[in-house]
């Protein structure tokens, strides 16, 4: 009884955190619920639109003192607006164009928005205070303040107001008929361009709401709290059933309240670990949702989800070979600083090898390709440190461990296609960061792994930059030879199989899975031993050194490219990490440049530089 | 009202040519809806019909051709456009809004129009011609039987007022009870002065009620006329309209 009435307080204080939170996330979700309905698109600039919501909201007050009303309609107006153009220049031309190629436009869009966000109000947290009297309500031993009353108020207003619309105005019912069916909507006479953006004028605007709320719940705001929101919103989204508007509500709730209780229970470093480990549940076990009716569509309405049929441009054998013996000739000028540069992109060139034969060669866009990196270099750093190992076992070592747990990891995501492919691969990359950070008794967690033993071959370390590049060049090399290899083969042909018409791959006999887990465990070696090499050439990497951003530049890298094409994906390598990198000026317009290239890619090049139509 | 002659057809297409990607699926197509009539046109799979439709409707654009309506070019205008000029559509497949009720299905046929009170009265007459959809109008119509789809697809084209109602392959997949009240439907409808476009591979059903029909061969018009001439020509009968299709 004692313990039952000690515990009381605080259980109500983490179920009203988890309602408050997941009212949060239910407006997230909403939105990309509604966007999923009428333009079957995972939009993942939405964090964005968040963040920019809290800024607008911050500036606002500290410009121009606006009260909250006020700052509401601005951010609500200021919001909806951004969402407008998001869809009117973002995304209407690519209407047509098959459907991950608008997910990868958001995420390009999303790279621009947080760029610019930071540009104008620098990358530094800001206070957002709240603006309300800061009363506390007693009940029992919790307490409730204003905000919570003020976020809860927001959370049913917008669903109320949301119902109204759906259920009772004309526009409601186009948008509700869009989502059904967007021709025969069409044939009805509903303009499904206007249903476009008024349901991106909507969800925009309750991210904005959603993002200034929050900054205000945590009287904090900064521009890298976008990511986090998307990946929230989206597994609040997928609880709740790929597009249903009300599963979303529910999801949202859901979702903050195992957070809530989680962290009352295990402690908040592990708050992400569970909205993932969530998201991979649902998507293994019940990929249209928990609140999901059987629904008159298909569970995985998401195929043929190909950027653009391409095929690689053929190269002259004498073109190939004269620029790699020009590259092996580099060293030989004076140049260190575009040795280290080159260095850099061909460590990368070995995770975009890895990507574009996942996703090219086999068409399973992974989202969370970097996470191969992070196990990489893990490995081989602790078999350095922990057991000794010299750096010409550890790597290859790496390499082996990386693609047994990588395709071991992958392997719930291999029997899923399209769309569901990206998010599981985007929480499943999460995850491996997660665990890094949590388990500290292996990893040292946040600190990180120091002192990690620069390369060296047979006694002698690689101390000067020619001798870094010349190893890697000859890894890069090899591995694309052996991969142009494998393609060209029976192995080759079976892949391209498998993405063209898995159905009739598999009717064919063909176990398709095994074949996907085959090419995942080939790129996982590459990509684990170039991230093993990292860890050796920068002696220190911790669970942010392979972050998300990574695997969204790989995969613009390969789009760049062509995707699937090998000397592509050692170009689109090249190209965006070193043009940066030799123009210093723009370092800061980095991630907006990686962003417009990612747009102007898939608008216009979608077969990328080395790929034909 | 129409400053058109009265020969001039409601619906015309002239020499159309459409492609999906480099595969060309129409050459040179032309045919013509006379006001008033039912026109049939017959084909079998894959030979274009329903890329007819779509071509009508404005759902793809052909790469050369014109279509009219009603004396109009519309070739290239959007589809909300078209169908606010008077076309409705009974597509392949009935597509309803499954998670929609039956009412909501046939208010949605009228979007076009914002006259409230004149579409409660044709909600109304709607449902004296299709008497089995009033008891259902609250139901799901994904959860309706394929007839009772049927109907509701046809009400739902109805709630337009269109001038012309396109249909594709509308007794695929019925029972012949049901064969029968659709036909008998589709010349009800003409009757009260609506123009009737209808695809079909069932050329025997088709023919029944058509006043004119085309045949369609691989993009092809390969024979047209009216049914009583086909039907008669034992030729025609064996090369086009025999073997029907079991679907
Ligand atoms: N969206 C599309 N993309 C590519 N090809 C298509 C598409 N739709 C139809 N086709 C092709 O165009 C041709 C004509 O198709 P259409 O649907 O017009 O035939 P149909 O006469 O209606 O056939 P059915 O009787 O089977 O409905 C077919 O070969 C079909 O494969
Ligand atoms: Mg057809």
């Amino acid at each position: 009884m004692m313990i039952n009435q000690l515990a009381f307080g605080p259980w109500l204080d983490y179920t009203v955190n988890g309602l408050i939170i997941g009212n949060i996330y239910a407006l997230l979700a909403v939105g990309l619920a509604l966007i999923f309905g009428v333009a079957n698109l995972i939009n993942f600039a939405h964090g964005s639109v968040y963040t920019v919501g809290a800024y607008l909201g911050w500036a606002s007050i500290t410009y121009l003192h606006t009260p909250l009303p006020v700052t509401l309609v601005i951010v609500i107006t200021g919001s909806a607006l951004l969402g407008v153009a998001i869809e009117r220049v973002g995304l209407r031309a690519l209407h047509g164009s098959s459907r991950i190629a608008p997910l990868l436009a958001t995420i390009g869009i999303s790279l621009v928005l947080d760029q610019l966000v930071q540009l104008f109000c620098s990358p530094d947290p800001r206070a957002l205070a709240s603006q309300l009297p800061d009363l506390r309500i007693q009940i029992g031993r919790g307490t409730i303040g204003t905000l919570d009353l003020l976020i809860a108020g927001v959370g049913l207003v917008s669903a109320t107001g949301l119902y109204g619309f759906l259920r009772y105005t004309k526009l409601g019912w186009a948008v509700r008929a869009t989502a059904q069916d967007q021709d025969a909507a069409r044939q009805m006479g509903v303009d499904t361009d206007r249903v476009n953006v008024t349901v991106f004028a909507i969800a925009s605007a309750l991210g904005g709401v959603s993002g200034l709320l929050v900054g205000m719940y945590y009287n904090s705001i900064d521009p890298n709290m976008s990511f986090d929101a998307t990946l929230k919103g989206v597994v609040a989204m997928m609880i709740g059933g790929l597009g249903n508007v009300p599963g979303a509500l529910g999801g949202g709730l859901l979702l903050g309240l195992t957070e809530s209780y989680g962290i009352a229970l295990f402690g908040s470093s592990y708050r992400n670990l569970f909205a993932f480990a969530l998201l991979i549940l649902i998507l293994v076990a019940a990929p249209n949702g928990l609140f999901g009716r059987r629904r008159d569509l298909p569970p995985e309405p998401m195929t043929g989800t190909f950027i653009a049929r391409s095929r690689p441009l053929r190269l002259p054998r004498a073109l190939v070979a004269g620029v790699v013996l020009a590259a092996a000739l580099l060293p030989l000028l004076p140049a260190p600083y575009l040795l280290q540069t080159l260095t850099t992109a061909l460590l990368s060139a070995l995770l975009a090898l890895s990507l574009t034969l996942v996703a090219g060669t086999v068409g399973q866009i992974s989202l969370g390709h970097a996470a191969l990196l992070a196990i990489g270099g893990y490995a081989s750093g602790l078999l350095a440190l922990d057991c000794g190992l010299p750096f010409v076992w550890s790597v290859p070592l790496a390499g082996v461990i990386t693609a047994l747990l990588g395709t071991l990891l992958v392997f719930p995501a291999l029997r899923m296609q399209g769309h569901y492919v990206s998010i599981a691969t985007l929480g499943i990359g999460e995850i491996v960061t997660l665990v890094i950070l949590n388990w500290t008794g292996l990893t040292q967690g946040a600190m990180g792994l120091t002192g990690i033993p620069a390369p060296a071959i047979g006694g002698i370390e690689l101390t000067s930059v020619r001798s870094v590049y010349w190893l890697v060049l000859v890894l890069v090399v090899a591995i694309a030879l052996l991969q142009t290899r494998l393609l060209s083969g029976h192995l080759g042909r079976t892949w391209r199989a498998i993405r063209e018409d898995e159905v009739a791959a598999r009717s064919y006999g063909v176990a398709a899975n095994r074949y996907k887990a085959l090419a995942f465990g080939f790129g996982a070696f590459g990509a684990g031993v170039g991230g093993a090499i990292t860890a050796h050439l920068y002696s220190y990497i911790d669970y942010r050194t392979f972050d998300t951003t990574l695997s969204i530049l790989a995969l613009t890298m390969v789009i760049l490219g062509g995707l699937g094409n090998v000397a592509g994906a050692v170009l689109g390598s090249v190209l965006l990490v070193s043009l940066p990198e030799l123009f210093r000026a723009a370092a800061e317009y980095r991630m907006l440049a990686y962003g417009l290239v990612l747009l102007v890619l898939i608008r216009y090049r979608p077969q990328g530089l080395l790929g034909t139509v | 009202m129409d400053h058109q002659a009265p020969e001039a057809p409601l619906l015309q297409l002239d020499r159309l040519n459409s492609y999906y990607g480099p595969v060309q699926v129409h050459f040179d197509l032309s045919l013509s809806v006379p006001a008033g009539q039912i026109v049939c046109l017959l084909g079998g799979n894959a030979s274009g019909k329903s890329t007819t439709m779509k071509a009508i409707l404005g759902l793809t654009r052909p790469h050369s051709g014109t279509v009219r309506f009603a004396g109009q070019p519309i070739t290239g205008l959007p589809t909300p456009e078209i169908v606010r000029r008077g076309i409705s559509s009974v597509p392949e497949a009935r597509r309803l809004f499954p998670a929609m009720t039956v009412q909501e299905n046939l208010l949605m046929g009228a979007y076009i129009r914002s006259d409230a009170r004149a579409i409660g009265q044709d909600l109304d007459r709607v449902l004296e011609r299709f008497p089995r959809l009033r008891e259902r109008l609250r139901q799901r119509a994904g959860t309706l039987s394929g007839g009772e789809q049927q109907m509701v697809a046809m009400a739902r084209a109805l709630m337009g007022r269109p001038r012309l109602i396109c249909m594709d392959e509308p007794t695929m997949g019925l029972s012949p009870l049901f064969v029968e009240r659709v036909l008998d439907l589709i010349q009800e409808i003409n009757r009260d002065g609506v123009s009737v476009f209808m695809v079909e591979q069932n050329a025997s059903l088709a023919l029944r009620i058509a006043h004119f029909a085309y045949v369609l061969q691989s993009g092809l018009i390969v024979l047209s006329g009216p049914p009583g001439r086909m039907l008669s020509d034992a030729r025609i009968r064996d090369a086009y309209l025999g073997g029907e299709p079991g679907l």
